[in-house]
């Protein structure tokens, strides 16, 4: 699939699909137990209701004309006792049902946030961040009644229908037939338009879904939209999406409101047909006057049912333009997942080997082809080269973050697709090109990199880096609040800060992708010092364009053209007067 | 709703259980088939007018739906940095779906719902009256009791969904950060922690969910048992009444059957009150948004667009961040037309230094001024019109290339956005790219290296030929070819521009007229490369680590 943009509705061609609540009932099933109680409860709280409308007309036939007092003060606290007994059975039902239906949506929600972690970087690269975050948050939250007050009233409702239809025809078939005979008008009718509404609920999904993108980004792009004075015209493309969005809920709302207009005009028109049918199709010997009687009242006690069924109809194939958002979310492969007899990597020592490596982010269109190298356990390397080249792509290998086209890699000789990701990545330390702060302290951040790393080590780790001076500018020091996007840090700073959270991983295998494109040469010297000290017996691959971060590796490997095109150490290089000569003259200076 | 009983009991009465039914049913089959045919009709019109009031409400409560999204929209656009600094992404996205939407859900719902009961009510009530003044006091004797629980519920609730809210935020920043650090997240190979996280946040959000809702079902049993008692006060009161011929048969049954016109109305108060706090919870939430005043205010009266020359000054300026000096008393004057470099180490304040002359944030002492004028009496729109920025953090937008490139001018052409990316040396990989200029980058140029993230900014500055460009360290991740590129383009400008670069690289600085050397907030050093070096300061000592290697050595008139 292309890449999503905000304004693009992601299409999913599936018909109505009854298997998306066949799916959603692993979730259900779960709660099985407590929802056929809660079912029973409801029946039962149901049955001892009807018996207030009994006790009201006994009163009214009996009680009151024979004038006894006593009797119509039991009558009464009788009534008054079922109604108190219903209420409570009610009351416990839903609270049973509050819990079933929050602990569905807490399990798909779960299984949803699980499911992402394992995405790979291409399904994050390919849409909008509000596009995935109205799913686990705005959708599930959205399903959470349907799935489990719908699913038992809609039982009820069924249950009720087959009873008054068994009561209609036990009174009467011709008529019970006059009676049914609505129900195929009206099914014609949901079928007529179930795609239209099917169609236009997805829309509506769509729609807050684009609309939810384009608000995330202009949230986290407000300063480009500032700087570019774009607010008239953000809120144009704005005002289109809102726009959209309103046109497709009222769409659909049409929909929805078109069915309980219909039940109840058909409901009409049965009972219509009912008293024409009666008195004047069938001769009175066939019919009393009792009989249509009783079954003018059932006709509209059969379509109530009806019309509460088709209101959960609706509130389901709303459901359901969420719900296939959700499983298609749970359904997107995990390109990048443990093979099933994955070993863990033992302690790694560090030798790095490519073995024949081809990659290409698209299919046909390679970044590097049949990629040969052999790093010694300890050795530094550097990667340079031309934006574009390749660089990261090759780092980014190394930590199985994609899949190899054709070739190996191997690290200590294991083949690192044969071993669990966890035990891959959790022994390499990356320090990624935008280096992301998450909301929290500046100690948090630093400790994402070893989870029971105590406050010393933590300030270790931040005066190696030099960042341990900076941070106790900072007020609160490194208990100081920091977020995502926010100007505190300068992006120096930021790139210090994750480094620091690199480090404190302890890692045997260290990658810094541009990890110090932002410091300044003398604080980058500074490191170096401490760093040196600390990548020995580590292996490192560094990628960055300043001569001065590079020039002490070991090895410096040129990237261009699909692979390696000089390797060997900054003099052998220099000596060569080739393409890295050629790449660190560009910094001789022209003012004379 | 009253007519077609009325006609079904005319049918009743005239055909079926009436003297002359059948006779009538011989005699008078037209009649039959009339009512029957204005039974229908009644419904249709029912229905009819239920079809169109409902859409009416729903086109009333998503048109201020619409109306109050755009505004909190423009009003979140219009905040300024210190804002952004303190409120979280995840947190502005609830208030602006979970909580407008619930708004929009109370305002349709709760209105509809008070209008309908109300009326259902006072007509059923004054209808009572008109029938037994007393009897239908009897009958009211329960309200209170109803308004009683419902005034606790609601006091006891308010605290809980406010709670409720606060935790759906919280899931919601932490998913969004998940997803917006998911490189992170991997590289550490953190995802069990991240579920973990995710997980207290999901477990919070559901107890909350439950714990509001359970409060509503202890006070419900009270308010559905008093709203159901109406029918048994009716049977016991109406039932003593009639025994003692207060009122009739009739007149019991009259109040029999519209006895839920007073207990449905009493019913639905609790339910009315629990929306209620929770409009309340998530109200006070956006009426933050709609009342928030920027510090630094965008009026958008911009009427034409002066193209300033370019002279920028900074008059003794100090700027103060959350009790953090930045900036110490920085003096400078940058004619128009001037290349200016900015080097320091980092945390010394260039970033903080530029973003004062767009207005990014306000001096706290001296000034800023462009052209003469401070910034501060300048309007934002001309102000900001006038500036170009490439900034160091690259924000590129789910978009094409071709989009990004014209974000600050829409209506950019072809050529111009091509003839922009060649001076941002991005034409040549951009081509290499599987669509070109319509490729579609990710939300933050994700599947772009950084320094083709940052030459695609570079061709969004440039494209919008501002007198007065800024360039925040640009180039950073750029090769060094790529860059001499790139500082060619710059010089050749076909058209008079101011700028501001900031940088690490002395291959970068060399090239500008003067170069401003920034220490821990202080301007230090101030002059040409030549002199600078000559200074053997600060910019001589990057000077000589950058070079080192290179063999390149330094004279006393500048290099080699």
């Amino acid at each position: 699939m292309a890449r999503n943009k905000f304004d693009i509705d992601e299409n999913l061609e599936s018909p109505f699909d009854i298997r998306h609540f066949g799916r959603a009932m692993v979730y259900i099933k779960k709660q099985k137990k407590p929802m056929i109680i809660a079912f029973l409860l409801s029946a039962l709280s149901a049955a001892i209701a009807l018996s207030a409308p009994l006790i009201m007309q006994h009163v009214v036939d009996v009680t009151i004309p024979s004038k006894a007092v006593g009797a119509l003060f039991g009558w009464s606290a009788l009534m008054l006792a079922t109604i108190v007994v219903s209420v409570y059975l009610a009351t416990i039902r839903s609270r049973i049902m509050t819990r079933v239906g929050q602990d569905i949506i807490f399990d798909i929600r779960t299984d949803l946030f699980k499911h992402l972690q394992e995405l790979p970087f291409k399904y994050y690269d390919d849409r909008p961040q509000g596009k995935i975050l109205i799913r686990v948050v705005n959708y599930v939250n959205s399903v959470s009644d349907v799935l489990s007050n719908g699913i038992i009233n809609f039982i009820l409702e069924m249950l009720n229908l087959v009873f008054i239809a068994a009561f209609m025809f036990a009174v009467d078939v011709k008529l019970s037939f006059v009676i049914l005979a609505g129900l195929p008008v009206f099914l014609g009718i949901m079928l007529l338009i179930k795609n239209k509404q099917r169609r236009a609920w997805q829309a509506v999904s769509n729609k807050s879904s684009n609309l939810n993108a384009y608000l995330q980004e202009s949230i986290s792009g407000i300063r480009v939209t500032q700087i570019f004075s774009r607010e008239q015209h953000n809120e144009g493309i704005f005002t289109r999406l809102a726009t959209n969005f309103r046109t497709e809920w009222m769409r659909a709302l049409r929909y929805n409101a078109l069915i309980p207009f219909s039940v109840d005009n058909l409901a009409t028109i049965v009972s219509a047909l009912l008293y024409l049918v009666g008195l004047l199709a069938l001769s009175p010997q066939d019919i009393t006057f009792g009989v249509i009687l009783a079954m003018s009242s059932y006709a509209f006690r059969f379509w109530q049912p009806i019309l509460n069924l088709s209101n959960l109809y609706n509130s389901f194939i709303n459901a359901v333009a969420y719900l296939e958002r959700i499983f298609e979310t749970l359904d997107e492969p995990v390109t990048v997942s443990d093979v099933p007899d994955a070993k863990e990597l033992p302690p790694v020592q560090g030798r790095v080997t490519f073995d024949n490596v081809t990659f290409g982010y698209d299919p046909g269109i390679n970044v590097l082809e049949n990629l040969n190298f052999d790093i010694k356990p300890g050795e530094s390397i550097a990667l340079v080269g031309p934006t574009g080249a390749g660089k990261t792509t090759v780092v980014n290998l190394i930590s199985r973050f994609y899949n190899l086209t054709g070739g190996k890699i191997l690290i200590d000789d294991q083949d690192i697709s044969q071993v669990t990701l966890k035990s891959l990545r959790g022994q390499m330390g990356i320090m990624l090109q935008d280096s992301f702060i998450f909301s929290g302290t500046i100690l948090d951040n630093i400790r994402y990199g070893r989870l029971d790393a105590t406050e010393e080590e933590i300030i270790a780790a931040a005066k190696t880096v030099c960042a341990d001076e900076f941070i106790q500018e900072f007020e609160n020091g490194y208990l100081t609040e920091v977020n995502e996007r926010g100007s505190k840090l300068s992006q120096g700073q930021r790139q210090l800060i994750s480094f620091a959270r690199t480090l404190l991983a302890d890692p045997k295998i260290l990658i810094l992708d541009e990890a110090t494109s932002s410091i300044d040469a003398k604080t980058e010297r500074l490191l170096q010092q401490g760093l040196n000290e600390l990548l020995k017996g580590r292996t490192s691959f560094i990628i960055a364009h300043r001569l001065s971060t590079v020039r002490n590796c070991d090895r410096i490997m040129y990237v261009s053209d699909k692979g390696i095109a000089e390797s060997g150490s900054h003099d052998e290089l220099m000596a060569k007067r080739g393409l890295y000569y050629r790449l660190y003259s560009a910094q001789k200076m022209e003012v004379v | 709703m009253i007519a077609n009983p009325y006609i079904g009991q005319q049918i009743v009465d005239t055909f079926i259980s009436g003297d002359n039914a059948i006779q009538n049913l011989t005699d008078k089959r037209g009649l039959l088939i009339a009512l029957c045919l204005a039974m229908i009709g009644f419904t249709l019109l029912r229905t009819g007018l239920a079809y169109v009031t409902t859409m009416q409400y729903e086109r009333a409560s998503q048109n201020m739906l619409y109306d109050v999204r755009i505004y909190l929209y423009n009003k979140i656009q219009g905040q300024d940095m210190h804002y952004y600094d303190h409120n979280r992404t995840g947190d502005l996205m609830t208030k602006m779906t979970g909580d407008l939407d619930m708004v929009r859900h109370s305002l349709s719902w709760i209105i509809k719902t008070i209008i309908e009961s109300l009326t259902i009510f006072l007509v059923a009530v004054i209808y009572f009256f008109s029938i037994d003044v007393q009897l239908t006091l009897w009958l009211l004797i329960l309200s209170p009791a109803i308004f009683v629980v419902a005034f606790l519920f609601a006091k006891k609730v308010r605290p809980m969904y406010v709670d409720l809210r606060e935790r759906l935020s919280q899931l919601n920043t932490t998913t969004q950060e998940n997803i917006a650090g998911n490189r992170v997240v991997k590289a550490f190979a953190r995802e069990d922690y991240e579920v973990e996280k995710f997980t207290e946040k999901n477990i919070n959000y559901s107890q909350a969910n439950k714990k509001a809702a359970l409060v509503w079902l202890d006070y419900f049993p009270y308010l559905e048992t008093f709203a159901q008692a109406f029918g048994v006060t009716l049977l016991f009161v109406g039932g003593l009444f009639v025994m003692n011929g207060r009122i009739t048969f009739g007149e019991f049954a009259a109040f029999s059957s519209l006895v839920w016109a007073i207990s449905n109305p009493m019913r639905n108060i609790g339910i009315i009150i629990n929306d209620f706090q929770r409009f309340f919870a998530s109200l006070s939430k956006i009426i933050e948004i709609y009342y928030a005043k920027p510090d630094i205010v965008n009026e958008h009266k911009l009427t034409e667009n002066r193209r300033y020359e370019g002279r920028i000054q900074f008059d003794h300026v100090s700027f103060k961040y959350d009790g953090v000096q930045v900036l110490h008393d920085v003096s400078f004057t940058i004619n128009p037309g001037e290349t200016i470099a900015i080097m320091g180490s980092t945390g010394s304040g260039k970033t903080t230094l530029i973003n004062l002359i767009p207005r990014f944030y306000d001096v706290s002492e001296g000034s800023v001024r462009v052209d003469g004028k401070d910034v501060r009496k300048l309007e934002l729109d001309e102000l900001r019109g006038n500036i170009g920025i490439a900034t160091q953090d690259v924000l590129l937008f789910s978009d094409t290339i071709d989009g990004n490139i014209a974000f600050g001018n829409p209506d950019l052409s072809e050529e111009d956005t091509v003839h922009n990316a060649r001076l941002a040396a991005a034409h040549d990989f951009i081509l290499k790219m599987p669509d070109g200029y319509d490729t579609i980058v990710g939300e933050r140029g994700v599947g772009l290296s950084g320094g083709q993230k940052q030459r695609i900014a570079l061709a969004r500055a440039l494209a919008v030929h501002r007198p007065i460009l800024i360039l925040d360290d640009t180039t950073s991740a750029v090769d060094l070819e790529t860059e001499e590129h790139i500082q060619n383009s710059l010089r050749e400008l076909d058209y008079s521009c101011t700028k501001i670069i900031i940088a690490q690289r002395v291959s970068t600085t060399a090239q500008a007229d003067r170069i401003l050397i920034l220490d821990n907030g202080r301007l230090v050093e101030e002059g040409s490369h030549k002199e600078l070096l000559a200074k053997r300061g600060y910019y001589y000592d990057v000077f000589m680590l950058q070079n080192e290697g290179i063999g390149r050595q330094v004279t006393g008139n500048g290099t080699e």
